[in-house]
């Protein structure tokens, strides 16, 4: 047997936000870090005069050569960036798509030699993509992972079909369901039959987590809170994550932070990044106003207005009509902008309300002759969330068939990165 | 940069994440590996949220090499001597681990700083484990007192079934690699980059660095070793470890009266330079196959900017694509109204 596979798999759940990486089998990941990688480029626009001499040129060519070498990656990188300039920010992953190959393949390197500091020769890989990822993008992760680290094994996985079989063990053994992935940058609703992706029913969502940090820093800078511009973002960012919630309903909503500011109202404390002058500000109404984008989205931008449980009922709706009542059975939340307190009550009840206005209006139209069976809306939540494809990944890694489904080494030297072309579960209907 | 460091990022991040929370005292139960196949197991209970159970396992030894009850000669020692009473060995060992330790988070040192560095001590428990054999020859040589038999090859393991192998003497001790390599491509770059290594030692600016040797073939000192254990693709490497800086310091202990302050200072960082050389000599096998995918990674970036530069020229060739981008250009420049656009405009008009 192959001595690989003897070894737990390596599961690495490339975000645009976070990176969740670790080893199968475990229940969390090694290492959550922010995919960004900060590069030393004070050599690349350095002008190259003709008339340098040729030690000089060999000295130029080494220090070109060291600054390749000098990156920083997840928090050391936004330290880096903070405390000196020579580095600059660069973000592999835009919208859930990889968008520089160079920075990724650095990324990639820390995260296996200095992270989890494993040989890549010696472990499976599982990668994971968003469900619109073109062909290309596909062989090209194939053709960096077995040409520069010499992985045994590939599986790219697609990320909602992880979700969803992290909500296989915890509670029972469905392989159909919507999922709902809200990441940082990526946002779909994705409709999964029997483990298979329904491609043609795929709604993607033009908010994201990073829209919802924007809505709040928006909001933030109008009512004049005092944060400094440069930590404007970030302070946002902070709050969204520890003080945001759903509310059920947005009017009485303000009326009770109005009645009670006291028990609503939180603060923020920092210290301003050039002087170190401590500030604080008042956190109010985006605490509920930023989660509310995604069900009014009207308030964030006029150019989409679809609310969120209107872009599931569609893609349900759109799905072929054997599979809409398990769909609808089995709405499955991922990524971390769905973490909000209380936001899969809110998702459920009012998809629950359009499905019941539509059976309603269904039963009116038939006069009451025929009674349609009520269609049950289930919206799951776990504690593990965020990092719920991750989770899924580390299952599906350390079932034995895992290593039968990868694509290995010498079928990429026979065959090339093609094999990595098309995903087996976009097969399964179309 | 491209350096491994001795503790693992991971454990140590658990350890003192356990430490910072120890009242929450959650459950933990994860197993992980290291390069050259080392793996941890940790464990950590709610009720006793103190005491966290280390276990580890080590590559499998090849036959030539020595074990004593699983473990390298010395191992135990130097476990000892590095943990104290914070960390107890048990024995046996959980199935399918080389070592088992049980570790005491309330006996840690009260001041940050020792706590810390204990903890970090605890995170390079792989350098203290295979790296106890090595480091005790080594301080045979500061010592100057020549091992029981000298010029027999000792071999260490460092990777699965595979071994590198020592050679102590009085005044020096030479450390010999047999370099293997899996894949064709990183069996050239490997033995170009060795050859660049040695050919770099001889530059001024390392000449306290130790003499460094690369060969194809097995070296002499090796002739009683089979020649199974002596695969190598990428050739040999050997290290002859005279360290400069330890003779120096013996000359300073002879001036002792003198240079006491300076004594004390030199042995500490000493003390330091002994573990780094301990470290960086466990995983030169993994240093080398870290710089050679390293290297590989630097050379697609190269291609694929050269790809991407010559398919700009070809576009550029092409005949009548400037026009056509013009036209593009030209009538995107436009916004495209729709029967309503055209509605809304005429209506503001009124």
């Amino acid at each position: 047997m192959d001595p690989a596979a003897s070894r737990p798999a390596v599961v690495i759940d490339n975000g645009t936000g976070y990176t969740k990486m670790g080893f199968a089998g475990n229940v969390e990941p090694s290492f959550i870090l922010p995919t960004v990688v900060a590069v030393n480029d004070t050599f690349v626009n350095q002008p190259r005069s003709a008339s340098t001499k040729s030690s000089n040129w060999l000295t130029q060519f080494n220090a070109g050569v060291m600054a390749d070498l000098d990156f920083y990656i997840g928090e050391e990188a936004l330290a880096k960036s903070k405390s000196s300039s020579t580095y600059s920010l660069n973000y592999p992953i835009m919208h859930g798509q990889v968008d520089n190959w160079d920075a990724m393949e650095r990324f990639w390197q820390q995260c296996i030699f200095s992270y989890l500091r494993c040989d890549p020769e010696d472990h499976y890989f599982l990668l994971t993509e968003s469900p619109l990822t073109p062909p290309e993008s596909r062989e090209y992760t194939a053709e960096v992972m077995f040409e520069t680290f010499n992985v045994p094994g590939l599986y790219i996985a697609v990320q909602p079909v992880l979700a969803l079989a992290a909500g296989y063990t915890t509670s029972k053994c469905e392989m159909t369901g919507v999922v709902v992935d809200v990441g940082d940058g990526a946002a779909h609703v994705v409709p999964v039959a029997d483990g298979y992706v329904i491609g043609s029913s795929i709604k993607p969502i033009p908010i994201a987590g990073s829209d919802i940090t924007l809505f709040i820093q928006q909001l933030m800078r109008e009512r004049g809170e005092n944060v400094p511009a440069e930590d404007s973002f970030e302070v946002a960012r902070n709050v969204k994550e520890m003080h945001c919630y759903t509310c059920s309903d947005i009017v009485k909503e303000f009326n009770k932070h109005d009645r009670e500011p006291l028990k609503y109202i939180k603060h923020w404390r920092g210290t301003k990044p050039k002087t170190g002058a401590p500030y604080s500000c008042d956190i109010g109404y985006e605490r509920f106003l930023g989660p509310e984008v995604f069900f009014n989205p009207e308030i964030y931008n006029s150019d989409f207005t679809t609310p969120l449980p209107d872009i599931i009922d569609r893609c349900i709706q759109s799905a072929p009509i054997d599979t809409r009542r398990a769909l609808y059975k089995n709405v499955v939340l991922s990524g971390g902008s769905t973490m909000f307190k209380d936001f899969h009550r809110r998702l459920q009840r009012d998809l629950k309300k359009i499905v019941d206005t539509r059976i309603l209006a269904s039963d009116a139209r038939l006069g009451g002759e025929i009674k349609s069976q009520p269609v049950e809306v289930n919206v799951v939540s776990h504690p593990i969330q965020k990092y719920a494809v991750w989770f899924g990944g580390s299952v599906l890694a350390s079932t034995p068939e895992f290593f039968t489904a990868c694509h290995t080494k010498a079928e990429y030297e026979e065959y090339g990165a093609s094999i990595c072309r098309t995903n087996p579960v976009f097969k399964g209907m179309f | 940069m491209i350096l491994l460091q001795s503790p693992s990022r991971y454990l140590l991040q658990i350890l003192t994440n356990r430490l910072q929370n120890l009242d929450k005292g959650v459950e933990l139960d994860c197993q992980f590996v290291e390069f050259n196949d080392v793996r941890y197991h940790i464990q950590a209970s709610v009720k006793n949220s103190n005491v966290v159970l280390l276990s580890v396992s080590l590559p499998t030894p090849p036959p030539e090499t020595e074990f004593v009850g699983g473990l390298p000669p010395g191992a135990i020692e130097a476990i000892k001597a590095a943990y104290g009473t914070m960390a107890q060995i048990l024995d046996p060992p959980k199935d399918g681990y080389n070592l088992t330790l049980k570790l005491n988070l309330s006996k840690l040192p009260p001041d940050e700083e020792h706590k810390h560095a204990l903890l970090v001590k605890v995170a390079s428990i792989r350098q203290v484990v295979l790296g106890a054999p090595l480091q005790v020859v080594l301080k045979r040589l500061l010592s100057r007192t020549a091992a029981p038999d000298t010029n027999r090859p000792v071999a260490l393991v460092h990777r699965p079934m595979e071994s590198f192998f020592l050679i102590p003497q009085a005044d020096k001790v030479t450390v010999i690699f047999p370099m293997q390599f899996n894949d064709s491509v990183d069996t050239t770059l490997a033995t170009s980059f060795l050859q660049e290594f040695v050919e770099a030692r001889r530059t001024a600016g390392l000449n306290n660095s130790p003499p460094c040797l690369w060969s194809p073939s097995p070296p002499q000192e090796l002739n009683g070793i089979p020649a199974e254990s002596l695969s190598a693709n990428a050739g040999f490497v050997s290290f002859g470890m005279r360290l400069l800086l330890l003779i120096v310091i013996l000359l300073f202990l002879l001036h002792l009266p003198v240079f006491i302050g300076a004594v004390i200072f030199s042995r500490h960082v000493e003390g330091r330079k002994l573990d780094r050389t301990v470290w960086s000599l466990s995983t030169f096998q993994a240093y080398v196959s870290y710089h050679v995918k390293c290297s590989e990674g630097f050379m697609h970036t190269r291609m694929r900017r050269r790809v991407e530069s010559l398919i700009e020229a070809l576009d550029r060739a092409k005949p009548g694509s400037a026009d056509k981008q013009a036209q593009i250009a030209e009538t995107r420049s436009f916004k495209r109204l729709s029967l309503n656009d055209g509605r809304r405009s005429l209506n503001s008009r009124r």
